[in-house]
This record gives structure tokens, C-alpha cells and sequence, in this order.
């Protein structure tokens, strides 16, 4: 029976970590470290965000020389709003248990 | 070396994952390659692919929502069974690739790579049109099924075609298909989920089809599988099962096995690294990846344990077999029935998403559901008199 539609822990997660980031840019690996959550759970996550407004995306060139741009990530006025809404839960801060909370 | 083999292998789980995402999300294929490539280590770049192929085919199946939905009994960020049921569906997909990926590179003919092709379509056809009837139709009882199913492995020994001494196929529309390896790790595993006279009655019946046919790796297999349930669910009935598979697994060993290597079928685990040592890698890939919905369903609790152990056991001695002798290589070879056998367990996983219940040993888990369910009976039966 469904009681209620709160964000997800691993959204939670996210938006704390993007958060931590201000307003420099992050990437999926770092961003899966920081928080802990598998790119399996990432990757929709940062879909659904960037879908609905939350998030900013954009190819940067690579630091080193010959490497293809890689996708940064950093999130918009109303992402940041959204993310100090929704704090993660107590105890889940970077993620300690979120590996077993992702897939 | 390894390091480099693993990134290559992160690179085609990724590549796949980039290609099965929806067309509005292609751009965040291309993202999820740019980053595996650029992670360090090559374990972590397969992890990290592994992850983005199964982020892809949530998106295939039902984008994710930001929102979590509640449910009595479940604790929070507990894995789904709809999450299992997805990463299985992405092990075949990917395995399935992956050996295309073998059988193009050794040049296989186009007809074997289409057959494979049609068997995963096949397969996930059937899988989301009973998805679909099972709002309509009454649950069929598994342990009812398990007996045909075990009755039809018999036919097979007693009726199929033979070739070279082997009885273990049948022709359908001209093709050879193997039941054994479609029906046995169903059998199996609802043989762990609802022990019962009926499906111990369907091992012990698929134990004396495959030790009449005989089939040393699907006779192995089950032998795995039900040595894997022991360790983790030891109680008599099981053990009884396993001595039976055990006792038919020695038959098939004392019977002569003279069936011949095909190519693109048999000893490819060796071959393909003779090929190229990407194919080969794409081979071992492939084939490694069959285990790990079993290894994710063990890490989920004690209460799932015995289902994966069963699960990874049953496919790794199927994997191990195509090693060591000229049995098919499962999904990543040539073959239609292994691939409709995989996707087939998904029948025989949970679908709900709340934790299975620690079982009781044997028989007495059903007597304990039966119980349940005459006890409910008669709560409502007495609220309806009041």
C-alpha cells in the first residue's frame, strides 16, 4: 500500500552531492564516489534531473590533451532548491549505505 | 594485461548499454562511454559499465522516478525483484551481443547469428506476453508444471533424436532444439521455491531423463544447482534430491559421450582466445555475466540465498561443462534453447518485492502456507457469518 511520495534516499544522495560541488562542474564517475551510488541508480537519476529542470549538462573538453569531452554536470537554481528541500536521510551522508540502496 | 581486457570488456558493456538506451536518452550513452573510458582501473571501469547496462535497461523498461514508493514491509532501498528481473533480462541481452560479437569476428555463418538473434526476440516476446496475461489468467501452479516439464525431458530421452548415441533434442520446424537446457533451471528453481511431492517428483524425474539421454553437463547442473541448495538449505528432502541427481550425473559418466566439437558452439571458452583475444574475452565476458543475477539475489539475504546459490551454481556447471567438454557454450554460443532456458528463470524468480520469509525445512514450508491460508479462510468465513 502506498503512504507516501517522498524522494528517494539515492536522489536525496545525488542532490547532496551536487550540492557539495556549488557551482563547478562534476562528472558521473566523481559523482557516483562521492555519493556513493551506483551508476546503475546514477545515471537515471541524472536523466530524470536534467528532464525535469534540476540539472545542467554539457560536454567539456578534456584536461589532457587527445581525450574525448566528457559530460559535466552541475545543478540549476531550482535543483539547488530542490536539494536543500530534501537533505539526505540521517546516517546515509556520502553514501555509507547507500551501495546496498542502489543497483 | 588483465587491466587491459577488463577495459576492454567495460567498453563493450557499455557500447552495449549506449545501444539499448531509448532514442531521447542516446546522448547519455555517448556520457556513459566517455566516463568508463576515462576511470583508471579496469576493475572499476567493468563495475562501473556494469551499473550503466543496468541504468540503460531501466530505461528501456520504465523510466526511474526520483520518488520512492513506500510499501508496507519492505525496508527502504531494499533491491526489487523488478530490479532482478531487469538484470537478467540485460545478462542475456548483453551475453547474447557479446557472442555475436565472437561469431562475427570467426566469421559464423549469418544464419547462426540470426537464429540467436531470434531466440532472445523470441524469448523476451514470451517473457512480456505472459507479463501481460497474467492480469487475465489464473496463476498456473508451479509445482504442477514442474512435473510436465519433467515428464517432457523424459519423452525427449525415450522419444527425441538421436544423434551419436545422445537422445537429447527435438525437431521443431526444422530445428534442433535442446529441452533440457530450456526447462531444467525452471524445474530447479521452483523446486526451491516451492518444495512439494510434485516438484521433488519433477527433479528426481529430470535426474533419470538426463542420465537416459545422457547429458553429462545438464545432469551436472542439476547436480550443482541442488548441491548449491544443500549447502544453503540443508534438510531432507533436498538432500534426497541431490543424492538422486548425483546418482544420475554418475550414469551419464559411465556412459560413453561421443559428441563431436561444433564450431561456434562447443570449446569456445578456448577458442575464441585463439581467434582474437577480445573475442575471447567477449566469450568469458558473456559467459561470466550469466552468474551474476544469482550472486545479487544471495547478497539480498539469507532469505534469497538458496535461489541464487541455485541460480549461479545451476548456470556456472552449465558454463564450466561448454569448459571442459563439447557441450554448448550457453548464450554466448550458437543456440536457441539456451538462451529461451535463461530468460525462462525469470519465472522462477520473485516477482514481489518484499523479502521471501526464512523458509521451514521440506514439506513443512507448504504445510505452514496451507495453514496460513485455512486460517485466513476462516477469519473471513467468520467475519462474513458476523
Amino acid at each position: 500500500m502506498i503512504r507516501n511520495r517522498a524522494l528517494s534516499p539515492a536522489a536525496r544522495q545525488l542532490l547532496a552531492a551536487l550540492m557539495e560541488g556549488g557551482s563547478g562542474w562534476l562528472h558521473g564517475y566523481d559523482l557516483s564516489r562521492q555519493s556513493g551510488i551506483k551508476s546503475g541508480t546514477l545515471y537515471p537519476l541524472l536523466i530524470r534531473l536534467e528532464g525535469q529542470g534540476y540539472l545542467e549538462a554539457e560536454w567539456q573538453p578534456s584536461t589532457e590533451p587527445g581525450r574525448p569531452p566528457r559530460h559535466a554536470y552541475r545543478l540549476t537554481e531550482a535543483g539547488r532548491a530542490l536539494a536543500m528541500a530534501n537533505p539526505p536521510a540521517v546516517g546515509a551522508a556520502h553514501g555509507r549505505d547507500l551501495g546496498k540502496a542502489s543497483a | 594485461m588483465i587491466d587491459r581486457l577488463l577495459r576492454a570488456l567495460a567498453a563493450m558493456i557499455v557500447a552495449c548499454a549506449a545501444m539499448i538506451l531509448p532514442g531521447a536518452s542516446r546522448g547519455w550513452g555517448r556520457a556513459m562511454r566517455q566516463e568508463v573510458r576515462d576511470i583508471p582501473q579496469g576493475v572499476e571501469a567493468l563495475r562501473f559499465a556494469l551499473g550503466c547496462l543496468v541504468g540503460a535497461s531501466r530505461e528501456v523498461f520504465g523510466p526511474a522516478d526520483l520518488h520512492e514508493s513506500v510499501q508496507e514491509g519492505r525496508p527502504s532501498g531494499s533491491p526489487t525483484g523488478i530490479g532482478l528481473r531487469v538484470l537478467l533480462v540485460a545478462c542475456a541481452i548483453v551475453a547474447v551481443l557479446l557472442g555475436l560479437g565472437h561469431m562475427k569476428a570467426g566469421g559464423a555463418p549469418a544464419t547462426m547469428m540470426l537464429m540467436n538473434l531470434i531466440a532472445l526476440a523470441l524469448g523476451l516476446l514470451l517473457l512480456s506476453t505472459t507479463s501481460m496475461l497474467r492480469s487475465f489468467l489464473p496463476a498456473p501452479d508451479p509445482r504442477s508444471l514442474s512435473l510436465l516439464l519433467s515428464l517432457l525431458l523424459v519423452a525427449t530421452a525415450l522419444a527425441g533424436m538421436t544423434v551419436d548415441g545422445a537422445t537429447r533434442w527435438i525437431r521443431l520446424s526444422g530445428l534442433a532444439v535442446q529441452p533440457s537446457l530450456i526447462l531444467l533451471p525452471l524445474i530447479l528453481l521452483w523446486f526451491v521455491r516451492r518444495a512439494s511431492p510434485a516438484s521433488l517428483l519433477a527433479v528426481l524425474l529430470s535426474a533419470l531423463a538426463l542420465a537416459l539421454q545422457p547429458d553429462r553437463a545438464m545432469a551436472g547442473a542439476l547436480a550443482a544447482g541442488l548441491l548449491a541448495l544443500a549447502l544453503t538449505r540443508p534438510d531432507r528432502v533436498t538432500l534426497f534430491a541431490l543424492a538422486a541427481a548425483v546418482a544420475g550425473f554418475v550414469a551419464t559418466l559411465a556412459q560413453p559421450d561421443v559428441q563431436p566439437a561444433m564450431p561456434f558452439v562447443d570449446q569456445i571458452l578456448w577458442t575464441a582466445f585463439a581467434l582474437h583475444p577480445l573475442a575471447g574475452v567477449a566469450v568469458v565476458g558473456g559467459a561470466a555475466l550469466l552468474v551474476v543475477p544469482g550472486l545479487v539475489l544471495m547478497a539480498r539475504g539469507a532469505g534469497d540465498r538458496p535461489l541464487g546459490a541455485v541460480f549461479a551454481a545451476t548456470w556456472f556447471a552449465i558454463v564450466l561443462a561448454a569448459g571442459l567438454g563439447n557441450y554448448p557454450t550457453p548464450l554466448v554460443g550458437y543456440g536457441g534453447s539456451a538462451i529461451l532456458g535463461y530468460l525462462a528463470c525469470l519465472w522462477g524468480l520473485p516477482r514481489s518485492m518484499t523479502r521471501a520469509r526464512r523458509p521451514v525445512n521440506g514439506f513443512r514450508r507448504e504445510k505452514a502456507e496451507e495453514g496460513r491460508q485455512n486460517l485466513r479462510s476462516g477469519i473471513i468465513a467468520t467475519q462474513t457469518i458476523a
